[in-house]
């Protein structure tokens, strides 16, 4: 019990819920942790009741709609939480309603070993070393600096070590919001350096914000600052823990840095990060694809991220100024056959939190990108510069991006290999597309006999669903019954779909 | 030192009858740039004495080293001709003053897209053979891209001082290979009966065929001579010219004619006789140095030369002599201007062609008519780089209407389709210019019929378009052209500093328009492509890429990757299901090999999507031993709508099949272009689908459901069907001497390559091998046989049809397995190809 009490910081946790009197709490597993959900949960009341917060109801949540390390905001609203108690991985992306309190778990760390490999690595290295780690082993870090600071003074080594920390562990909406405001001052401030002459601004990593003669980044619930003058290639990033998709979030946003990951199972550094390297070259792919789209849908992958609708509206507007047009679907967690729904959709945009937004599967009928691609891919002038972004929240800007209508140079296009140019003239006369616009097509569809219908389906010709259903060989129902009489009523077949009734007799016979 | 000033030149480029658009097309080596310089000099850019060694065409530092035309260059040449010499002419003329767009080409099979966007833009062809090598493989690929596009050819017998000089031949034996050169040449023409283009084989005695030594700079027609035996026999010329061709011979003792050998020693054949043996006596005193004798002859010739001319000795002596005698460019000239259509002429024919549109239309009879005033039509074939870095002038040429500076104009790229947007602009040309010799001249406008560079529309053409007035907005497009060669082999660059990569992108833009062949993608790893078709071609782009599109940042090149095909031997060994992710739905589907023959018809286009149905099934059905009902139930081609593998269905009495007839397309477009075995394109597989088990509500048989089962399925098919790679194959042509041979088998069966054919050429110690070579092996070969054989041998290597690798993919430790693991482990698959139960369900 002991063990429950301390993994799951089970005091620390009543003191958060009295201290804020919450009566009505869930408490958020993933699938993994679920097991250990009902002891958690007696603990924690056994706890609330022993220090006179009795009355306290508890909820174990679990099975969320998008990802366990998101808090689920939806999900809690059902029973009327007024706090979320989130256990394990969490991509501490702001929430946007709930308060959140973040317990991470304990995950362990062999100090001394960690120790000794950051000391070699510091060695082989004349940069400075940038401590990350998984948040699970938040605990160890006071230990390892210790173990350091000690093999430093024994070896008289000089170089600095400097470690990240954790940004909180409770997380209310108003101080997200608050913060996102400082970010947006922090952001106008650095996007007057970044704002070049030619007018095309280059990201702005917004995960990095300038204080005084600081550089301060905030990235996956960690925080750091480094010196103005440096830049995040003066360092190496020293990672410790799993292989995970947060440490995926840290390669590919500073993917120019060194970087040296800490196996915390086999207690050994690797260096070997080319697995993520090569899926930042597909993801340049993907972005070269996602410009010959002409019909996009927009995938909404989270119902908590603060921001979310802010950053659909945004990507709807990008979309349409690229000439382009938009779908939003919610689809839950979106998997092959969902998507192939929409087989007009020729690339989707994926919002969500940063640590689940890069989906990408060889079964997808079309790909899969996030924001921050669809910023590169929709934007004219904007180039794969090799910066990376994962985080929707950094590209969320309050003023309307503006267009250019710089038609200087077709476009070109590296999946057909020659200039190809998007109807992107169209966009007033789309505006004034009626509610009557399907019948009108169909209408036309229906005496003109569409040649190219192959090139509309299954070469991406279409320029709106309207289009494509147009091309289709069957357009659902018509209306056009030739007996008016229905159907007799038949038995149709009966049992599981794994094997109805009538066929296990077949094949028995 | 130019003859000709631009206003000459504008002028005449409003008479179309006076104006000739011609390409000089051969085999590599033949000697196609020599003898155009002897042209150029003839119009004064550059000198005559240096003509033949300056090789004017060859404007690139690497071609001028490797000794090889590699881009075609156009230029515009003015001549005035003498009123003696046009005045045998019957066809329209409108002056004395000529103008010539002529365009060299290269000969080297890698660079023949070149030709191909050269063809396009004239009206006839100068072939040129070497009498001694005849006509080999690239001769006939661009005799035959030549007559397929309506282009009139006339040949030139180049070399002719090899004859003389080198391998000395006598009069009958030199005869006897030059008719043979002129006789092969036809049997290729001959395959070409067009009745609008006429006869387009070449005679001698018609004056189509002319002599040349484009190194010496003369060269001449047998009309040449007629003309001066003509008064001496007191014979009409054209009577003349036909003694001095075939069994016509002259005994100068008893002075008569006889269409027989007659065995007397004095007995010699009218071209021996009259053309052959003057020249050699000639060559021989001048060689010789027997400068008494020869002053006579050259006199008796009428032939006079300059006193510092005089001094000259041996070669220097023979070459200015011959020049002067029979001066290449008149040869040439005459037989360009008498036998080559002009604008006016050719397009009357050509507009079937060139048009896509209806022939009634007003676009299709400005063409035919060649009318300036009419709208503007426009082919751009090229895209070639300007002085200016990163811009690049729109070649081409005006079909009908004039193009002026200032115009807007709308441009339709090869993807426009008339009435939609797509793939259309509306811009300004900034520039119209014109070739004058090495320097490039703005003329206010250029009329139909003429070639025309243009300036400012280069950001919106990738390789080649059709340009038409701003308000034509029912113009359709001209067709677009056929390549004989497709880029079969491909490299990954990458930059060596990742910061680059702008650089990289833009360098590729280039590329992808300078070259009309070359093709620069991104593969689905992340990867950029280059594509080529050959490993020559490869070279010279990307040393192109790196050192003027990319200002000489770093590139890493990857070794040569061949893309493969994935087909099945047999028909699937049983009927394979799969369940849609609902399990609700069921597809059942046999895979079986597409009968021989058909994916070429389909590649050819002789077969697709388009065809009347009743003419695709009366094909399948004659050629192919289809059903006549199967043939018509044809779903779909794929990959990409148009690709060498078919979906038939083969339901009977199917609920709502109709409705999913679209998803299972969609889904084999998706797996036809990514086989099971390695994700490579699927080539001359035939899925039938054999039955379908849907469920009741519409809801839950979707294009969800459908696609991803359609497309497991499919793989379950060809997994079942014994599934084979196929891959590409070059053929060979190999030319060299006896000696040589035993190195070249050697090479070739190191190689896996295997000889086919081997032909001594008749009257030369040369052989000629024709065998297949594995594109993959093809790498490193040029140079492996050149030092096998002491650089006797040069291949010349063009991809000919897939081959199947008969070793079972599926089975551990063949051949063919390890191929698709390193095929796998290149494109970042799991090692395993997935297996059969990952796509089939039981029931």
């Amino acid at each position: 019990m002991d063990d429950i009490d301390a993994r799951y910081e089970v005091p620390r946790t009543a003191d958060f819920i009295r201290s804020r009197a919450y009566t009505r709490v869930a408490l958020q597993f993933p699938d993994e942790m679920l097991r250990d959900a009902a002891a958690v949960a007696r603990a924690l009341r056994r706890e609330l009741a022993g220090g006179g917060g009795g009355g306290v109801k508890l909820f174990v949540m679990a099975d969320t709609a998008y990802n366990s390390c998101c808090v689920d905001e939806v999900g809690a609203s059902h029973i009327d939480a007024q706090c979320v108690v989130h256990y394990g991985h969490a991509c501490m992306s702001p929430t946007s309603n709930l308060p959140a309190f973040f317990v991470f778990g304990k995950m362990p760390l062999d100090t001394n070993a960690c120790g000794r490999s950051l000391l070699e690595c510091s060695r082989e290295s004349d940069k400075h070393i940038l401590v990350l780690y998984g948040l699970e082993y938040a605990h160890a870090i006071d230990d390892l600096k210790a173990v350091v600071a000690e093999l430093y003074k024994s070896h008289s080594g000089s170089v600095e070590v400097q470690y990240a920390d954790v940004l909180c562990s409770v997380m209310s909406p108003s101080s997200a919001a608050e913060r996102e405001h400082d970010q947006s001052d922090g952001n106008t401030h650095s996007n007057d350096v970044s704002i070049q002459s030619d007018g095309v601004a280059t990201f702005v990593n917004n995960c990095c914000n300038v204080e005084g003669s600081k550089r301060k980044y905030n990235l996956g619930g960690l925080t750091w600052s480094t010196p103005i003058d440096d830049n995040m290639e003066d360092y190496v990033l020293y990672w410790i823990g799993q292989d995970n998709s947060a440490f995926a979030n840290i390669v590919l946003t500073f993917n120019k840095c060194d970087i040296v990951r800490y196996d915390t199972v086999a207690n050994q550094p690797s260096r070997d990060v080319s697995h993520l390297m090569k899926i930042l070259r597909r993801r340049y792919y993907l972005v070269e694809k996602a410009k010959d789209a002409n019909i996009i849908g927009i995938l909404v992958g989270t119902l908590g991220v603060a921001g979310y609708l802010h950053i659909i509206e945004q990507m709807k507007y990008l979309i349409k100024a690229a000439g382009k047009k938009s779908y939003t679907l919610v689809m839950g967690r979106p998997n092959s056959a969902k998507l192939a729904n929409f087989p007009e959709c020729e690339v989707f945009v994926y919002v969500s939190c940063a640590q689940t937004a890069l989906l990408d599967s060889k079964e997808f009928l079309a790909p899969v990108i996030t924001p921050f691609e669809a910023v590169l891919a929709f934007t004219r002038g904007r180039e794969w510069t090799g910066e990376y972004l994962l985080d929707f929240k950094d590209l969320i800007t309050t003023e309307k991006p503006e267009i250019s209508n710089k038609t200087e140079e077709a476009r070109f296009s590296f999946i057909k290999g020659g200039y190809v140019e998007d109807s992107c003239t169209e966009g007033k006369e789309e505006q004034s597309e009626t509610s009557l616009a399907l019948a009108e097509v169909t209408e036309k569809a229906l005496s003109i006999r569409n040649l190219n219908n192959d090139a509309v389906l299954y070469q991406g010709g279409a320029n709106s669903a309207i289009d494509y259903l147009k091309a289709r060989s069957y357009r659902g129902l018509t209306g056009e019954y030739e007996g008016p009489a229905p159907d007799s009523v038949l038995t149709g077949r009966t049992g599981r779909a794994a094997g109805y009734n009538h066929e296990t007799t077949k094949s028995a016979q | 030192m130019v003859k000709f000033t631009v206003e000459e030149m504008r002028r005449i480029m409003d008479k179309k009858h006076n104006i000739r658009n011609m390409s000089v097309v051969a085999h590599v080596d033949h000697g196609k740039s020599t003898l155009t310089d002897s042209l150029v000099a003839a119009a004064g850019i550059i000198a005559q004495d240096v003509a033949g060694d300056v090789r004017m065409t060859d404007t690139r530092v690497d071609e001028a080293e490797r000794g090889i035309t590699i881009k075609s260059t156009g230029i515009s040449l003015y001549y005035e001709m003498s009123d003696d010499s046009l005045k045998s002419y019957k066809g329209e003329r409108d002056g004395n003053e000529y103008l010539i767009n002529l365009i060299d080409s290269p000969g080297h099979v890698d660079f023949s897209s070149e030709v191909t966007a050269a063809l396009r833009i004239t009206d006839g062809a100068l072939v040129v053979v070497d009498c001694i090598e005849g006509v080999c493989v690239q001769t006939e690929t661009v005799l035959r891209q030549a007559l397929g596009e309506r282009i009139r050819p006339v040949l030139t017998v180049n070399k002719m001082d090899r004859c003389f000089l080198e391998l000395q031949v006598g009069g009958e034996e030199a005869y006897q290979t030059f008719s043979r050169v002129i006789e092969n040449a036809n049997v290729i023409m001959a395959t070409y009966e067009d009745a609008l283009l006429g006869d387009v084989q070449v005679y001698p005695e018609k004056g189509t065929v002319a002599f040349s030594a484009g190194l010496h700079g003369w060269a001449f027609t047998l009309s040449n001579f007629a003309k001066m035996y003509a008064s001496k026999f007191g014979v009409d010329e054209s009577k003349m010219m036909e003694r001095l061709w075939g069994e016509n011979y002259f005994d100068p003792t008893t002075k008569k004619w006889t269409i027989k050998y007659t065995g007397s020693d004095t007995c010699k054949r009218g071209f021996v006789q009259f053309c052959y043996e003057p020249i050699r006596q000639i060559i021989n005193t001048c060689m010789n140095d027997q400068k008494d004798k020869l002053w006579p002859m050259l006199q008796k010739l009428g032939v006079t030369m300059k006193s510092d001319e005089k001094d000259l000795t041996g070669k220097a002596l023979m070459k200015r002599v011959m020049q002067t005698w029979l001066p290449a460019s008149n040869a040439l000239l005459e037989m360009m201007i008498y036998h080559l259509p002009s604008p006016a002429k050719a397009q009357r024919y050509r507009v079937e062609n060139l048009y896509e549109g209806p022939l009634d239309d007003i676009y299709a009879a400005s063409i035919r008519n060649c009318d300036p005033e009419g709208p503007l039509m426009l082919y751009v074939s090229k895209m070639i780089p300007a002085s200016d870095k990163g811009r690049f002038y729109a070649f081409g040429r005006v079909f009908s209407g004039r193009v002026a500076t200032g115009m807007k104009v709308r441009i339709m790229g090869p993807n426009y389709v008339p009435g939609q947007k797509k793939d259309l602009y509306v811009k300004n040309v900034q520039r119209t210019v014109i070739w004058m010799g090495k320097k490039q001249e703005s003329v206010e406008d250029v009329p139909c019929g003429n070639t025309v560079a243009m300036v400012g529309l280069d950001q919106f053409i990738t390789k080649n378009a059709t340009i038409t007035n701003e308000k034509e907005v029912d113009a359709y497009p001209i067709k677009a052209m056929k390549f004989s060669v497709s880029p079969v082999v491909r490299v990954a660059v990458q930059c060596k500093v990742a910061s680059d990569l702008p650089k990289l992108v833009e360098g590729l833009k280039r590329l992808a328009k300078s070259d009309p062949m070359v093709l620069c993608t991104v593969e689905e790893s992340g990867e950029h492509i280059i594509a080529g078709a050959g490993e020559l071609h490869l070279e010279i782009c990307l040393k192109d890429l790196q050192e003027d599109f990319m200002g000489g940042a770093e590139i890493t090149v990857s070794p040569p990757v061949v893309s493969f095909r994935e087909t099945v031997l047999e028909k699937s060994c049983r009927t394979v299901m799969s369940k849609s992710p609902n399990k609700h739905n069921r597809l059942y589907m046999e895979a079986r090999p597409m009968e021989e023959g058909l994916p070429e018809a389909i590649d050819e286009g002789r077969i697709g999507p388009r065809d009347d149905p009743k003419v695709r099934s009366k094909i399948l059905s004659e050629e192919f031993g289809w059903d006549k009902d199967l043939a018509k139930k044809i779903w779909c081609f794929g990959p990409e709508t148009t690709g060498p593998n078919i979906v038939v269905d083969m339901c009977k009495g199917v609920q709502y099949l109709n409705e999913i007839k679209d998803s299972v397309v969609a889904g084999f477009q998706w797996a036809s272009k990514e086989g099971a075995l390695a994700e490579e394109n699927m080539r001359g597989i035939c899925f039938e689908v054999c039955d379908v088990i849907l469920h009741s509500d519409a809801i839950h048989r979707g294009g969800g459901q459908v696609i991803p089962t359609a497309r497991r399925v499919i793989y379950a098919a060809q997994l079942t069907a014994k599934p084979r790679l196929l891959e590409p194959v070059y053929l060979v042509e190999i030319q060299s001497p006896e000696n040589a041979l035993g190195g070249i088998y050697s090479v070739l069966n190191q190689k896996r390559g295997h000889v086919f054919e081997e032909m001594q050429r008749p009257g030369t110690p040369l052989y000629n091998i024709k065998a297949y070579l594995p594109v993959i092996e093809s790498f490193g070969f040029t140079s492996t046989l050149r030092a096998a054989t002491s650089g006797q041998a040069f291949p010349l290597c063009v991809f000919d049809h897939w081959e199947m690798l008969s070793a079972d993919p599926l089975e551990p430790g063949t051949q063919t397995a390890n191929l698709v693991l390193d095929i796998r482990k290149r494109k970042g698959l799991k090692e395993q190809i997935t297996p059969l139960s990952e796509y089939e369900d039981k029931l």
